[in-house]
């Protein structure tokens, strides 16, 4: 059983799969050609000191960025 | 770009990305699970909720403190060794003008400049070596709220970190930036960062006139107010002149490594020759200009005896009224003038103007009486501001590609410099300092 949320509602910690992304145009091919394309696993590992950007695991990297942009993304989490 | 090639490139990442993922899987074998590496130890630490900032900041700091203590051996021996080449070439060159020339115009001319590379590439090699370690990165991600909040990008700090050194390599830096907007504000407010070549003004001015005790405040001080006037500066840009959000922060954060030596060096090397070639050519050239137009026309000045006889004492005179106002006289408005050039040519201005060696400036600016500690602090705030130099100029004409903003940075400078000294003057005779 697994529900739908935000990246930006993650807690460190959290993971889950990417089901989809928020279609606007120029972010959304950045988003993808950073790695975040639908159906990679990723978890968030920290917030930064100033509670914005995350980091996240993904595919073995760590990438950083914005709520504003993790925002676009929408994640299925195993509801635990 | 249209609809269809966006979704174009989107569609074939999508693609690409799966096909790294199946390759993957049928070729990599995992070793077991969770290792917790000294990334993510190093990490836990420097991206610490409440260690993050300060470790941050001490970097930052051990960064100047490096770059400066690094370089204090090399720039004593460069001063003393064209302080013995000026003094033997006057006493070996018998004819009074060539030995002017080449002592005064060319040795002096060369030390001024020469002393600031060992400090700027104390900074570059500080610079490279925190890019190479992997901690830039972690810089942007701890920055990024703040510069987001004035309307920048996490990215953006990184060239205003390297404006502290120089202008003209921060505003190269840019580069590295994708979003236009944001790439115009950094290089627009990048001169209000106080570069080294502003320090030795304010270390003579604020030496000489505020004493030991609170020298380090006043200098403190201005760059403090370099950093609050480039944020609101930032800030106005974005509301006006480009309007819209930040671009996206998507940045990888890469392992830590141990900086290579010769790949750090090279990197130092790299942005430290855009200083040399400046230093070479520009100031070098306009430090010989001063040299002529202080010691001639030769027979009135009594073969460079006699500045207040000189060309350049005709031109102070003649521009000293703009500055009356602010309490400066003519030797202000021709060190200000030749500082359009550079800013440490001030510094050179004034040595050759009050005819003191540059250990001895202080006392003659203090003897002579050329400033309170009001209208000094007015005038090295009036340094910070106006106009960034020639070859800083000469950059953002380079990347913008265009004289357009080159020279509306030069207007909006002067602007914003006259404003700023303007009000220092004023709120400092109300409270009745003179």
């Amino acid at each position: 059983m697994s529900i739908l949320k935000r990246l930006d509602e993650l807690v460190p910690g959290q993971g889950g799969r990417i089901a989809s992304i928020s279609p606007c145009g120029n972010l959304r091919r950045r988003l993808m050609e950073m790695g975040l394309v639908i159906g990679s696993e990723l978890m968030v590992i920290r917030v930064a000191p100033a509670g914005d950007p995350v980091e996240v695991l993904l595919r073995g990297y760590s990438l950083a960025l914005r709520k504003n942009e993790a925002k676009q993304l929408i994640l299925e989490v195993d509801a635990a | 770009m249209s609809e269809y090639a966006e979704n174009l490139r989107s569609a074939f990442a999508q693609r690409r990305y799966e096909r790294i993922a199946s390759i993957v899987d049928s070729t990599v074998i995992k070793g077991r699970g969770e290792i917790f590496t000294l990334t993510d130890m190093l990490d836990q630490v420097f991206l610490n909720k409440h260690l993050g900032i300060p470790i941050f900041l001490t970097v930052l700091w051990t960064m100047f403190q490096f770059a400066f203590a690094v370089s204090e051996p090399f720039v004593v021996i460069i001063e003393k060794i064209f302080e013995m080449l000026g003094a033997w070439s006057g006493q070996a060159i018998s004819d009074p003008h060539l030995a002017s020339f080449v002592s005064l115009g060319i040795f002096g001319g060369l030390g001024s400049v020469l002393v600031f590379i060992p400090p700027i590439f104390g900074l570059f090699l500080a610079l490279s070596v925190l890019e190479d370690s992997g901690y830039m990165a972690r810089a942007a991600f701890v920055m990024d709220r703040f510069m987001y909040r004035l309307g920048l990008h996490g990215r953006s700090f990184i060239p205003l970190m390297i404006g502290f050194g120089c202008n003209v390599p921060a505003i190269m830096a840019t580069r590295s930036m994708d979003s236009e907007k944001d790439r115009m504000i950094t290089m627009l407010i990048n001169p209000l960062i106080s570069c080294s070549a502003r320090l030795p003004v304010y270390v003579l001015i604020a030496g000489a006139l505020f004493g030991a005790a609170y020298a380090g405040t006043a200098i403190f001080a201005v760059y403090a107010l370099g950093i609050v006037l480039a944020v609101a500066t930032a800030l106005i840009f974005r509301r006006t002149l480009f309007r819209g959000e930040p671009s996206p922060f998507v940045l990888e954060l890469p392992p830590y490594a141990v900086p290579d030596a010769s790949s750090s060096i090279l990197h130092m090397w790299s942005r430290g020759r855009m200083f040399l070639k400046k230093a070479g050519t520009i100031i070098f050239g306009m430090t010989i200009i001063v040299w002529f137009l202080s010691t001639h026309p030769w027979e009135e000045t009594s073969g460079g005896q006699v500045i207040a006889e000189s060309y350049i004492a005709w031109i102070g005179h003649a521009i000293e009224p703009v500055f009356q106002p602010f309490g400066w006289d003519w030797m202000a408005a021709v060190a200000l003038l030749f500082g359009l050039v550079a800013k440490e040519v001030v510094v050179g201005t004034y040595g050759v103007l009050l005819g003191a060696e540059e250990a001895g400036l202080g006392e003659a600016l203090v003897s002579q009486e050329l400033f309170t500690p009001l209208t000094g602090f007015a005038f090295m705030a009036f340094v910070l501001i106006y106009v960034p130099c020639v070859a800083t100029i000469g950059a953002i004409a380079k990347e913008t590609n265009s004289w357009r903003w080159p020279a509306f940075a030069l207007v909006y400078q002067t602007a914003l410099a006259f404003i700023v000294s303007g009000v220092i003057i004023a709120a400092g005779r109300l409270v009745g300092l003179s």
